[in-house]
């Protein structure tokens, strides 16, 4: 492999295949380059030691709300795990978590698909690439405004225009925002439509997968698929790992959606009642912010072993340099 | 390993550094164009009173609440009011988060079904026990009644209203048809008149519609049949009989056709502007008559105000008289005295009045609506007279929603919906709705 | 293997838009790239709705907006910009500017010392890293309607109601979990041999991150400027929560109260301040989007 002619060059500088990874110095001086490596990890991590003051303290606080009955206005008053032990009783509670498994399910990995695969298309080299991925990540743009609210309504409404498309094609389309059938259907397409997000993680990271792999491998011929399969996916691996783990946790705490949709209600019959948007109303609506904490916690859980299930994973499909 | 040490390593030189002055020098730039704002400059006002009052509501009227209140500090010198006012959703998260911090404002918007929420845990004044500094003799016994809990008052009503039915005269016209007296029809003249639009229109648009599960509607029923939905000692009125029929009669009326199908009722919000009565689709509904103006401009500027069916056949008046907004003091406040003052002057200074007009209502004090009527534009006269005639009958007493009412609502909302699709019957949508309203105000 | 890193200096000045021309010509037939650009252009026009509807709602008068339904207005009316504009008690400058500044800082704040946190996760082996990067992870996870009350009680200890902060202090301190998770995501992406290089080099941790591993990271770097102005930007409760002077508001709630849920609603004004709002972003994701794409493919480690 020839370098540019000006370019500084560090040439054999380790054998990449024997490359010490760690310090592995043994004796006396053991300790002391511990020591010091240490510092230079905590010295990096300085800032985000402070700032877990302001979120642990906070975070503390609801842990112990959690085993509260706690009304905003007054003190709260220690009820063990009543709360928990109420959370078996709540059916709406089990509707939240039945809409929330589902929407996560199906729309985390519709999203991540169509991310990738749009990504995979503008990375190929296209004209005005600059203009398509600035158009394919608009709709993420958008936020959760008022003028939004609207836009769905327009687009959604019985006589809005996808039910004028279906109509074209002598379809008479249902009422996807107020049919108990369709209301969560319709948020899961309205996510998949948002994937910018993921979109914009994948061109960089697929950016930074050295070039001259894909030109080794045209040089051997390797067809598209192959090319995807043994050094795309590969490489972007810690990418995609990081896009789900993401994307998880937040479809976990899907709220705008569904606060959105019914005016903060869940409705139509409860069919969009998330997770989040159920802890919202019984915190803020209803005053149960002891009964709301415990619920984060326990959503906390959950999302924890989801993580950790997927840490476990990473090891047979995610490929780090090392 | 020193860092002293000059690099030997490659200098990958990019536009990091550029980049990074040019950011910098913007947020400085920015920073010294916003003067500090935001950075702890300024003082804490001066000497006097400060007073923290807040609502919900847009910018108009805030504009006008801003004119009455500048009367207020006019008259007394040394008190300055701190406003503030966001859209209700928003405003409720922040009224319970500062409520919930020790934060609280001294005077603020209250809603109906919040009330309880807030006094029974104690963090209201209670007006009764400062009865010398706010008179409210003007009121009407309906209306200073709907903040009273038990032997205590937690609000002055801002503003009063009630439900009303609107008729569009133009698509009535338009077929022909003729409208019902709107102080004797009955729920079968309703349903019959809904059929005809119906049919004469050939379904282009729907007689009547409007939302079974909204609470003030169905409570106007139930009153009728001699229920109270919630009774004087906070617990639920309504029977199953009465849920089952009120989903019954709202079905038949589908079936019939003068009430438009499932789903036409859209899950996303919107206003006067965009609903069905102003685009056309439906003849008839039920609208807070506060609203009656905003209606009636964007629906074409003809519509006639009925009063909700079935006033005069059943058992007894079902309608009430509401208040959209009630004005409560915390309990916490530092500034008592003055904030009792400025609550004294809203609810009795005619001036203010007429500053704020019927943005939150009719007035409570009668006399006081009286003065503001010839001021008021056509369309607020309307639901002026409207008001000040139920405002002088003879109304069974309502009572204040309890707590856990938005749990009541919420599980309502979502029943209906069941029974509206058929996923549920009526008798077991009632029942349904029975035990879980009752399970929601055992918490 | 041998590492180069090239300077950028004496590279010839082509584009990344020259460079993707190039590659589209390269080994594509002219049907298939016709195909390609029909495809993507039917997407893009879904995609556009959303923005093309809202500029042509803008353009309505009041009355229009929700009856007149195409997407070409009947009527024009320019008005509502210049009257959206001043419509509030303060001129929409004074919330572009407060946003703006608050945007800038955030940036600035979550660049640094997110940067910072994510090296150390992702490259610096020390006691009790794993332990952290989970209690980072988990900082994600908890649903932050629990945390917004005992948040508000602690700002308000520090006096900090009413000023920016509680908006500004919590990026400069790395908070934002997401950021630091992505950073480190691409940073272990990036070759050992980096390091093990510079050490032998003789670069310390903090040279070698401010040396190699930053530029190197310009896409996270990028990805993470360009998210948080978009959520900072966007960002509603906690200016909802923490403002209370109408002349510190941001644009997003500047733009609430123009919405009554009980009376006429300004909407054309709001939707042609909505769309002034999205300028912006917009504007920044624009600018931004090329250094998206300067990953190592293009700045020369072959």
């Amino acid at each position: 492999m020839t370098a540019p002619t000006d370019a500084t060059t560090v040439r054999e500088a380790v054998p990449a295949s024997a490359a010490p990874r760690r310090f592995t110095v043994r004796g006396p001086g053991r300790e002391r380059r511990r020591r010091r490596r240490d510092r230079a990890g905590y010295l990096f991590l300085l800032p985000w030691f402070i700032g877990m003051l302001f979120t642990i303290v906070p975070f503390f606080a609801s842990l112990y709300l959690a085993f509260t009955d706690y009304n905003l206005l007054n003190d709260p008053k220690w009820i063990g795990l009543e709360n928990f032990a109420e959370m078996f009783r709540d059916e709406n509670l089990h509707q939240a978590l039945k809409v929330t498994f589902i929407y996560s399910f199906v729309s985390v990995p519709l999203s991540l698909a169509a991310a990738l695969g749009v990504a995979m298309v503008l990375n190929r080299g296209i004209r005005a690439l600059p203009v398509y991925r600035a158009v394919f990540y608009l709709p993420s743009l958008l936020g959760a405004s008022v003028a939004v609210v609207l836009l769905w309504r327009y687009i959604f409404g019985l006589d809005g225009i996808v039910n004028g498309f279906l109509g074209w094609f002598g379809i008479d389309g249902p009422a996807w925002t107020s049919d108990p059938d369709y209301a969560l259907t319709t948020l899961i397409i309205l996510h998949v439509w948002t994937f910018g997000s993921p979109m914009v993680i994948f061109l960089a990271g697929l950016r930074q997968i050295p070039a001259m792999y894909y030109e080794a491998a045209a040089v051997d011929g390797a067809s598209k698929w192959r090319r995807f399969r043994s050094i795309t996916l590969p490489l972007l691996s810690p990418i995609i790992f990081f896009n789900l783990i993401q994307s998880l946790i937040a479809s976990f705490q899907t709220f705008t959606q569904g606060f959105v949709m019914n005016n903060g209600g869940g409705g139509p019959a409860n069919s969009t009642l998330f997770y989040n948007l159920y802890l919202y109303q019984q915190g803020f609506n209803q005053f149960h912010m002891g009964y709301a904490s415990a619920m984060a916690w326990t959503l906390l859980v959950i999302i924890a072993a989801f993580t950790a299930l997927t840490f476990f994973t990473a090891k047979y499909w995610v490929h780090y340099d090392n | 390993m020193t860092i002293d040490q000059p690099p030997t390593a490659p200098r990958p030189e990019l536009n990091r550094r550029n980049l990074m002055k040019a950011s910098g020098l913007a947020g400085l730039g920015l920073s010294l164009a916003a003067c500090g704002r935001g950075f702890g400059g300024g003082g804490e006002g001066g000497d006097g009173t400060e007073l923290n009052m807040v609502w919900w509501g847009d910018s108009k009227r805030a504009e006008k609440t801003r004119a009455a209140l500048d009367l207020f500090e006019e008259a007394h010198s040394g008190v300055t009011i701190k406003t503030e006012y966001q859209d209700s959703g928003p405003y409720q998260d922040k009224l319970a988060t500062r409520f919930a911090a020790g934060d609280e404002p001294d005077l603020m918007a209250m809603r109906m079904d919040s009330l309880r929420e807030y006094a029974d845990r104690g963090a209201l004044l209670d007006l009764n026990e400062h009865a010398d500094a706010v008179d409210l003799s003007g009121l009407s016994e309906n209306a200073r009644n709907l903040a009273t809990v038990g032997d205590s008052v937690f609000g002055v009503p801002a503003g009063l209203n009630a439900i009303g039915f609107i008729v569009n005269r133009t698509v009535t016209d338009r077929y022909g048809i003729e409208i019902p007296d709107g102080d004797t029809w009955s729920w079968d003249d309703l349903a019959a008149f809904a059929k005809e639009v119906t049919d004469a229109s050939g379904g282009e648009v729907y007689g009547t519609g409007f939302e079974p599960a909204t609470l003030a509607n169905i409570v106007v029923y139930t009153r009728q049949r001699g229920e109270d939905f919630f009774t004087e000692d906070g617990e639920l009125g309504i029977t199953a009989e009465t849920v089952q029929a009120w989903f019954e009669m709202v079905e038949a009326m589908r079936q019939e056709g003068g009430f438009p199908p499932a789903g036409f009722f859209e899950q996303i919000g919107g206003g006067p502007e965009q609903s069905y009565i102003a685009t056309g689709d439906l003849a008839s509904q039920i609208i807070p008559t506060n609203n009656f103006l905003g209606y009636n401009q964007a629906a074409g500027g003809n519509l006639a105000l009925l009063r909700i069916p079935g006033e005069t056949q059943g058992v007894r008046r079902g309608q009430s008289v509401d208040c959209p907004h009630l004005w409560s003091i915390a309990a916490e406040s530092e500034h008592k005295d003055e904030a009792l003052q400025l609550l004294d002057f809203l609810v009795n200074d005619v001036d203010a009045s007429k500053a704020t007009g019927t943005t939150r209502g009719v007035p409570a004090d009668s006399e006081v609506a009286e003065e503001l009527k010839p001021s008021l534009e056509p369309d607020d006269q309307v639901a002026t007279e409207y008001l000040i005639g139920l405002l002088g009958e003879d109304l069974p007493r309502s009572y204040t929603y309890p707590p856990g009412g938005s749990a009541i609502a919420d599980a309502l909302a979502a029943i209906a919906v069941e029974v509206e699709f058929g996923r549920q019957s009526a008798a077991d949508g009632a029942a349904e709705f029975i035990s879980q309203a009752e399970e929601a105000l055992a918490q | 293997m041998s590492i180069t890193l090239r300077s950028s200096r004496p590279a010839p000045p082509r584009s990344s838009d020259d460079e993707d021309t190039r590659l589209e010509r390269f080994g594509s037939t002219r049907r298939s790239r016709f195909t390609r650009h029909m495809i993507l252009c039917l997407v893009g026009a879904f995609m556009m709705y959303p923005l093309v509807w809202m500029l042509s709602s803008s353009l309505k008068p009041n009355s229009l907006i929700f009856s007149d339904l195409s997407l070409w207005p009947t009527e024009w009316d320019l008005g509502n910009y210049a009257e959206g504009w001043t419509a509030l008690p303060y001129d929409f400058t004074v919330y572009f500017v407060n946003s703006l500044v608050i945007v800038a800082l955030s940036i600035i704040g979550n660049l640094l010392s997110c940067s910072l946190a994510a090296y150390g996760f992702a490259r610096l082996d020390f006691t009790g890293r794993k332990l952290f990067f989970a209690l980072m992870l988990g900082t994600m996870m908890l649903p932050g309607h629990v945390l917004l009350v005992p948040q508000y009680i602690l700002f308000a200890k520090l006096g900090w109601l009413n000023t920016y902060y509680p908006l500004l202090v919590p990026n400069f301190l790395a908070t934002n979990a997401f950021y630091i998770f992505l950073m480190v995501q691409f940073m272990r992406a990036l070759p050992r041999e980096l390091d093990d290089a510079a050490r032998i080099d003789g670069c310390g941790p903090f040279r070698t991150f401010w040396r190699i591993i930053m530029p190197l990271s310009l896409p996270a770097f990028a990805t993470t400027a360009i998210f948080t102005f978009i959520s900072v930007w966007n960002e509603f409760f906690g200016p909802l929560l923490y403002l209370t002077d109408p002349e510190l508001y941001t644009v997003p709630l500047a733009l609430r109260q123009f919405v009554d849920s009980e009376g006429q609603s300004q909407w054309g004004q709001m939707f042609a301040m909505s769309v002034l709002s999205l300028a912006p972003i917009v504007g920044f994701f624009i600018a931004g989007q090329k250094y998206l794409v300067k990953g190592i493919a293009t700045t020369g480690l072959k």
